[in-house]
């Protein structure tokens, strides 16, 4: 079977939606300014490219119409470059990712360009029209059981008192502003609308300032708005190609796609996605949890990461070494391209060899992707 | 006379920053500038602070949060050159003259020629402002002088000098009125113009007299509050409000510009108290408190007002005294006539001010009617002084001085007996200074329904309601119940008033001269209806006003409302049914039937559906419409002003906001005849909703807020039933066509359901006892 490499990562900088920098770009031209830049950088001929797939959990309105197409036009790829939106909620853009690895060993394509985007200001989380169905509705509440809610089932289930989410989040508020304070955030952020900068990292974040915060679901619960990934605008973009093709055109490998896996679990507690669907993905790569030298595991809630983390047996040291989604921001469809991106970027950084890339999905799912060196 | 398009205000304190959210309020931009403050890193700081504080303050100086981008703010040491292009540059600096004067020594050289500059000094006279300032600059300058807040005062008192030129004085007015909704009282240039000079004394008066004849402030706020129609904040509760240390200093200021035979001299101006107060920090509400202050000591929190004898704070009060009885039956007049302290008080107090209001004219006021204008836009009198003394009798009054021993002032003399105001014919005459009368007239473009009141009968009349003839073709439907509440009565009325109309008018205009358009449906009847389990009633009285509103909608003329003060509920939902609005600037308008544990039953959710389902930037499918109505109507939004009705979409963008609410009727009238030219009643709105599938996003939405303790059980109750109505109900599907009928039906079928509900039924209750809403 091929090997499938990731072999360039470019995103925008993310912005809170409804009141940051990015409020006003519309999210297709967001992804395109991001992968127009990405095809620059990389060098790769986008003649060559099979499939644009663009993830997206709400493909509608602007990112409606089969956004990835329209995406395809804006970003001046070649003609022959197919499009595709894709929807697995926060794990839309890794499973884009996980699509174009399947369609390249299965030799459907060479290179493929996985991109993912959300506006969350310009296209509201549960979309213009929600229309649940109501027989579901009455037989399976937690069917359209809301997020917040999910975290403090979590939080309940693994009995993770609020002061321990606090100092989560405080960690990666600090790792965040960090690695922004060192500059090493540019090689992957790609000015859009002259917004080169992360606008929903807050350096001051301090456990303190945290506990003095109301819940932000629950009057009686633990979750606030400070220990949970904001509503976030942003676009991210990976390229993805078979080892060969990569090599014989010289293009920047960053990392190796070893396994991938999807799962599903409860959902109304579907923060807990990642420990199974990362077991899978473990396994199929012949790997133990000890193996792994960094992981990057997307903060929905630190609820619902601190109980990944403790199920996982993961060693906090290694996760999300830039900071993670609480403190960046977490724009739904466009997480799943940025941390895959981030974790083989930060394989080579590092010099490390092995990462787990996972997320919880909405309606309980989790998602997980291994990387390793090349 | 060149229209005033731009604008500067300088001095970025509360008063100035005021005016210039107020100018932006008009839609006017305007400049901000301030000092820079000694070190600042940021040199706008001051003005743009000032700015950034308005957004957030409660009650708001914006009546919408965008028109804070109309002002510009800057400093005067770099920004001088930005009033080049004002029309009209306001002074509102500090209260001295030498800073002010060396302020228009800086304008004289970058401002254009022809603008006006006007101080908004309350203690400075005008011709000290402009002594060794070049003619030009006299001629250009005026006193403007706002009262605060200056979005909701609607006083402004203007001076001017033998010197200004009249156009400036008449662009200034003209500004003003039209675009600020200013009453713009004449002064002359003497101290504390007309209103505060008055109302000092009248608080001076009340805070020395109440200590002398041993009254509490509770005692002393009760006789001075509503028995002359003076806010019952009477005179201590208004100085808490309005800052203690204002007092001394303005006090201070008058006495010494005043001659030794003003009535200011003769007074007691012991405020050793006061003085006290201050300097432990007793400022009023900004501050500790002042004679009253609520005291939160042991985690309570306790209403205590201070013991004007001793200096000490004790639990509040209430006011019980023969005199304040005796004034329930014979108003001010039987107050004033009472033995007891508490018509002593009034005597020593009301017939002092009210004296020295007729001392003021001439001399710092040419008519007597400017004098009740000023007391009662600028202390919010329902009388001015005049008009109280003539219902008090000028001849009794004259008696009342007599004992009290204060002397009888020339004007009093003059009207020997006769009252300052009579009515001859249609016309309204005022008594002048020499003895005559002389007919008052109302500012060009002012029509006001109370002189149309004078002079004919009403077309139609019911205990609620009365229909009139306002001239050219339009017809005023005016609500009569206390607080203009709506009832059969009200229904029975415009029922009545339609084919009136229609056979003999081109248009209608709705419109009141209460403090409120309407506060909505009589909650009393429906109670009383509830208790005795009168459902029938209710249901035919919900059933009667859809029929109404609906026969006023489709009825062959234009029908204009034109709300002022507060438009709620069945209020809203008139207001809603009009062809068209013309709105006085100051609407507070929503519809607010949740919060007693109802839903909009007389077609205000269907208007609500309707509104925003024509709306062109709404996102499309059949749950936006639905989602936003909802979101107004289940929390009770209430518009804090007819601009910001319209992002509720309780106005359309294309109905009209007028400033001054003198100019409200006319206005009105002139949109009414303006569409009566080609009138087409509306086509009926149809509806397609989403059915149980939006309902079910609705309650999915409203168990969140539940669980977040942001609604209560009932709440929940009543949320459900509101989507229920607006999702269409059980029948309806995106693939169905629903008729207004239907909606209408089903706002009836949840209305009659809710208001069997024990926990509704609870809530109206607690409103009408505390005028609270209850959060069952």
């Amino acid at each position: 079977m091929k090997n499938v490499v990731i072999a360039g990562y470019a995103r925008s900088a993310f912005h809170p939606a409804g009141k940051g920098a990015l409020t006003k770009v519309r999210p297709d031209d967001m992804t395109a300014q991001v992968l127009r830049t990405l095809v620059e950088r990389t060098g790769v001929d986008t003649a060559d490219v099979e499939d644009l797939i663009v993830g997206c959990a709400f493909p509608e309105g602007e990112q409606g119409l089969n956004v990835a197409r329209l995406i395809g036009f804006l970003a001046d790829l070649s003609l022959n470059v197919a499009g595709v939106t894709v929807n697995r909620f926060c794990g839309s853009s890794m499973q884009a990712v996980h699509q174009a690895a399947g369609a390249i060993q299965m030799d459907a394509g060479e290179a493929f360009l996985c991109a993912g985007v959300e506006s969350m200001t310009r296209v509201p989380i549960m979309g213009f029209n929600p229309l649940p169905n109501p027989g579901l509705y009455k037989a399976m509440p937690q069917a359209y059981v809301s997020m917040g809610d999910t975290a403090e089932n979590v939080a309940r289930k693994y009995q993770i008192p609020r002061a321990d989410q606090e100092a989560f989040a405080v960690e990666s508020h600090r790792k965040a502003a960090k690695a922004q304070a060192e500059g090493r955030f540019e090689a992957e952020i790609v000015p859009v609308g002259g917004v080169a900068q992360d606008g929903c990292i807050r350096p001051d974040t301090t456990a303190e300032s945290l506990a003095g915060l109301k819940p932000a679901f629950d009057a009686a619960g633990t979750v606030t708005a400070g220990t949970s990934s904001p509503l976030t605008d942003g676009a991210a973009a990976v390229l993805v190609c078979s080892e060969d093709y990569a090599k014989a055109r010289g293009l920047p490998v960053l990392a190796r796609i070893r396994s991938v896996a999807v799962s599903g679990c409860s959902p109304d507690v579907m923060g807990l996605g990642p420990i199974l669907s990362s077991q899978k993905a473990l396994k199929r790569a012949g790997l133990s949890v000890a193996d792994i030298d960094l992981v990057e595991l997307n903060e929905a809630f630190a609820a619902q990461a601190l109980a990944c983390i403790r199920d996982l047996g993961l060693d906090q040291d290694k996760i999300n070494l830039d900071g993670g989604a609480i403190a960046l921001g977490h724009p739904l469809g466009a997480t799943g391209a940025r941390i895959v991106g981030k974790a083989a970027a930060l394989l080579k950084r590092e010099g490390k060899q092995f990462a787990l890339v996972t997320q919880c999905i909405g309606g309980g799912q989790g998602i997980a992707t291994v990387l390793e060196a090349v | 006379m060149t229209a005033i398009q731009k604008v500067a205000v300088i001095g970025a304190g509360v008063m100035g920053a005021g005016i210039a959210a107020h100018v932006a309020n008009a839609g006017i931009p305007v400049v901000l500038l301030d000092i820079v403050p000694e070190g600042a890193a940021y040199r706008n700081v001051v003005a743009e602070t000032a700015v950034q504080k308005m957004l957030k303050a409660d009650p708001a100086p914006f009546m919408h949060k965008r028109n804070a981008k109309l002002i510009q703010t800057g400093n005067i040491e770099d920004h001088l050159d930005l009033l080049a292009d004002c029309d009209w540059i306001v002074e509102a600096v500090i209260e001295r003259l030498d800073v002010k004067q060396s302020l228009y020594r800086k304008l004289e050289a970058v401002r254009k020629a022809g603008s006006v500059v006007s101080s908004n000094t309350s203690t400075i006279p005008l011709e000290m402002l402009t002594g060794g300032l070049s003619d030009a600059f006299k001629r250009d300058f005026c006193i403007t002088h706002f009262f605060n807040p200056p979005r909701y005062m609607r006083l402004l008192e203007l001076v001017t000098s033998p010197q200004t030129r009249p156009e400036a004085a008449q662009a200034v007015t003209a500004f003003c009125d039209h675009r600020l909704g200013k009453s713009v009282v004449v002064c002359k240039d003497r101290p504390g113009f007309i209103a505060n000079r008055l109302g000092i004394l009248w608080l001076l008066a009340g805070v020395t007299e109440a200590r002398r004849l041993g009254l509490t402030v509770e005692e002393a706020d009760a006789v001075i509050g509503r028995p002359f129609g003076i806010p019952k904040t009477g005179v201590f509760a208004l100085i808490d409000l309005v800052g203690l240390d204002l007092m001394p200093h303005v006090l201070g200021s008058m006495v010494k510009a005043l001659p030794e035979t003003d009535a200011f001299h003769q007074i007691d101006r012991d405020l050793s108290l006061v003085e006290k107060m201050i300097a432990e920090g007793y400022t009023g509400r900004k501050g500790k408190g002042g004679f009253y202050r609520i005291n939160k000591a042991g985690g309570g929190k306790v209403k205590e007002a201070i013991d004007l004898q001793t200096g000490d704070y004790r639990p509040t009060q209430k006011a019980q005294l023969e005199s304040l009885d005796a004034a329930k039956a014979g108003g001010a007049a039987a107050l004033l006539a009472h033995a007891d302290k508490g018509g002593r008080y009034a005597r020593a107090v009301m017939a002092r001010t009210l004296a020295y209001a007729a001392a003021l004219v001439p001399e710092a006021a040419d008519e007597v009617a400017a004098v009740d204008e000023a007391m009662r836009l600028g202390y919010n009198w329902k009388q001015g002084p005049f008009e109280l003394i003539d219902k008090i009798g000028t001849e009794r009054f004259v008696q009342v001085l007599k004992t009290e021993g204060i002397p009888v002032p020339a004007l009093l003399e003059t009207a020997a007996g006769r009252p300052f105001y009579r009515i001859d014919g249609a016309t309204r005459e005022q008594l002048g200074p020499d003895g005559q009368y002389h007919a008052m007239r109302r500012p060009d473009g002012v029509v006001m329904l109370e002189d149309v009141k004078r002079t004919v009968k009403p077309l139609v009349k019911t205990a609620s309601a009365s229909l009139w003839d306002i001239g050219d073709g339009v017809a005023c439907l005016e609500f009569t119940a206390k607080m203009n509440a709506l009832d059969p009565e009200v229904l029975k009325g415009i029922a009545k008033s339609i084919p009136v109309v229609q056979s003999g008018f081109k248009a209608l205009v709705i419109y009141n001269e209460g403090s409120n358009f309407s506060v909505g449906a009589n909650l009393g009847l429906a109670l009383f209806a509830a208790n005795i389990a009168a459902w029938s009633q209710i249901e035919e009285l919900v059933e009667k006003g859809q029929e109404v509103y609906k026969a006023l909608k489709y009825a062959p003329f234009p029908v204009v409302a034109a709300p002022s003060g507060m438009a709620l509920g069945g209020g809203c939902e008139i207001v809603l049914h009009a062809d068209a609005v013309q709105a006085h600037a100051e609407t507070y308008i929503g519809l607010v039937e949740t919060g007693v544990g109802l839903i909009p039953g007389w077609g205000g959710c269907k208007e609500m559906l309707a509104r925003w389902q024509a709306n062109p930037k709404a996102p499309k499918g059949p749950m936006p419409t639905v989602g936003k109505a909802f979101e107004t109507i289940s929390v009770a939004t209430v518009a804090k002003s007819a601009a910001e009705a319209m992002d509720h979409g309780f106005l359309r963008p294309t109905d009209g906001i007028t400033m001054n609410r003198y100019r409200l009727l006319a206005d009105a009238k002139a949109r009414a005849l303006a569409m009566a030219e080609s009138y087409q009643p509306p086509q009926p709105a149809t509806f397609r909703l989403p059915g149980e599938t939006g309902r079910v996003a609705l309650e999915m939405a409203v168990k969140g807020f539940r669980k977040l303790g942001k609604a209560t059980p009932h709440d929940e109750v009543v949320a459900g039933k509101l989507a229920y109505v607006l999702s269409g109900g059980d029948a309806a599907d995106v693939t169905v066509e629903l008729t207004e009928d239907d909606v209408l039906a089903l706002e009836r079928e949840a209305f009659n359901d809710l208001v069997r509900h024990p926990d509704t039924l609870a809530r109206v209750e607690h409103m009408l006892v505390t005028g609270k809403p209850l959060r069952n």
